[in-house]
């Protein structure tokens, strides 16, 4: 274990006196998390709440799908997302292909199945006559969706953080469309990943491994303390 | 939309010729998937019933270390492991570093969280008189432990499958202890990021396709066996 301990050691000083490499990678990953989980929220509100709510044919298949892309493996939808942006791709045009705008795209994707199907779940689980209810007394559809958000929204949260968390832990996608350049577009995660593979000793690696954990540590708390502070379900209508 | 369509026609022969080398990583990413999730749920299960049934002191502590545990970034696992394996560490005399065997030994640590955990939760589940009646009913332990696995086998099969999913997809971990060798220790996941990177397009689409056919296979068997399943039945079996 002396090994161990040496190594973990090595890092602490870094860690103590704000190593620039180090925060500049953190300073990355927030940002990338933060970005990407706001536009998967946009894009996938509307969508997970319609699955929820709606009443139209195809909203099973979609509930399914939505379900199922769960299950896409980041590295295949790295790979998707690059040959998009590849200058010979038809998104070329763009020349985001290798730069950060390129991560946020596929952590947004990634991001995106969280959000919808998670919230969708959520919207479904809620006690079957509360939205009826509100239908009866004419509730309109935006009343209705800010309703069912609103009850739901321990769900929301949940989804939020797990989207938030594989922002966070995910390598595959972000090093095939960023290419993984130091001190650019590296997140905590795959910075570790790097340090590991071009280096021989790993102070950086450990330093960076633990900023990475703590982040974790963090949103996992918050979740726990939301879902406990809430607990269970509270009728509230308002007059409108 | 030419670029993914090229690599797409190019992909199709490199599949259907069975490309001795794609043989060799669909073969290897089957092995490390069942050999994990088979060693996760032979050490997993009895820690998840012993979770979910036990009545000790730091049965809580257990249960919470366990869903955190899930939130683990899986390049940390890896790194971790790899600080265990390499020369210098713990287990440098095992000669682990970069081989099959650390592959093995780094899915069915990142395995393990879902069985425990989800199983746990599938078992915590159960209606609550279930068991507490098969205990009056004088239930040894071993008749508590088989029924409350088959009455929450919906939950321990999603647990299976988690941990089946994620052997299939995770990229991070494998290729730290592993460092992604071309040939060898590579699974569909690694091998898709090791060809983006080299640029080779038609090969990762390939691959890509081959892991997109294993997680649908995979995610129909679950879908059906979930249907099949039903709901709960409670059954007795008279003791003898």
């Amino acid at each position: 274990m002396g090994f161990l301990w040496h190594e973990l050691r090595s890092a602490i000083p870094l860690i103590a006196s704000g190593n620039s490499y180090i925060l500049a990678v953190t300073w990355v990953t927030i940002r990338v998390a933060a970005i990407s989980t706001a536009s998967a929220l946009v894009i996938g509100l509307p969508i997970g709440l319609t699955i929820g709510l709606g009443r139209f044919r195809g909203r099973r298949p979609l509930h399914i799908l939505a379900n199922a892309s769960l299950a896409l493996p980041p590295v295949v939808v790295g790979l998707v997302v690059l040959l998009f942006v590849l200058p010979q791709g038809a998104l070329g045009s763009w020349h985001i292909a290798y730069t950060l705008k390129a991560v946020y795209v596929a952590q947004t994707i990634l991001a995106l199945p969280y959000i919808v199907a998670l919230t969708a779940a959520a919207v479904q689980g809620l006690p079957p006559g509360l939205l009826a209810q509100a239908r009866v007394l004419g509730a309109g559809r935006r009343q209705l969706s800010a309703l069912a958000l609103r009850e739901a929204k321990i769900g929301v949260m949940a989804a939020v953080i797990a989207a938030l968390g594989a922002a966070l832990s995910e390598v595959g996608a972000v090093v095939i469309v960023g290419g993984n350049i130091q001190n650019y577009d590296q997140t905590l995660a795959s910075a570790v990943l790097q340090q590991v593979n071009d280096y021989t000793n790993y102070p950086y690696a450990v330093g960076i491994s633990l900023v990475l954990l703590a982040l974790i540590l963090i949103l996992i708390s918050i979740l726990t303390v939301l879902q406990q502070r809430s607990g269970g379900l509270h009728l509230r209508f308002r007059t409108a | 939309m030419q670029l993914l369509w090229d690599e797409l026609r190019q992909a199709v022969p490199l599949i259907v010729h069975g490309n001795p080398y794609l043989l060799s990583v669909i073969w290897f990413t089957i092995q490390v998937a069942v050999i994990a999730t088979v060693v996760a749920s032979a050490i997993g299960l009895p820690i998840g019933l012993a979770i979910a049934l036990g009545r000790f002191r730091g049965r809580r502590v257990l249960q919470i270390l366990a869903n955190a545990s899930l939130a683990l970034p899986p390049v940390v696992v890896g790194f971790f492991l790899f600080l265990v394996f390499v020369p210098e560490g713990p287990l440098g005399s095992l000669h682990l570093t970069v081989t099959r065997k650390a592959v093995f030994i780094a899915q069915t640590v990142l395995a393990l969280p879902y069985i425990v955990a989800l199983t746990a939760a599938a078992i915590q589940g159960l209606p609550a008189g279930l068991l507490a009646q098969a205990r009056l009913l004088g239930a040894g332990r071993l008749q508590l432990c088989t029924l409350a696995l088959r009455e929450a086998r919906i939950g321990v099969l999603a647990a299976v499958i988690a941990a089946l999913g994620t052997s299939l997809a995770e990229v991070g971990a494998i290729v730290i202890v592993g460092d992604n060798v071309y040939g060898y220790d590579q699974t569909l996941a690694s091998a898709t990021l090791y060809e983006a990177n080299a640029a080779r397009y038609a090969d990762a689409v390939a691959i890509a396709i081959v892991l997109i056919g294993l997680i649908l296979i995979l995610m129909s068997g679950v879908s059906l066996l979930q249907q099949r399943g039903g709901g709960i039945r409670l059954r007795f079996r008279p003791a003898t």
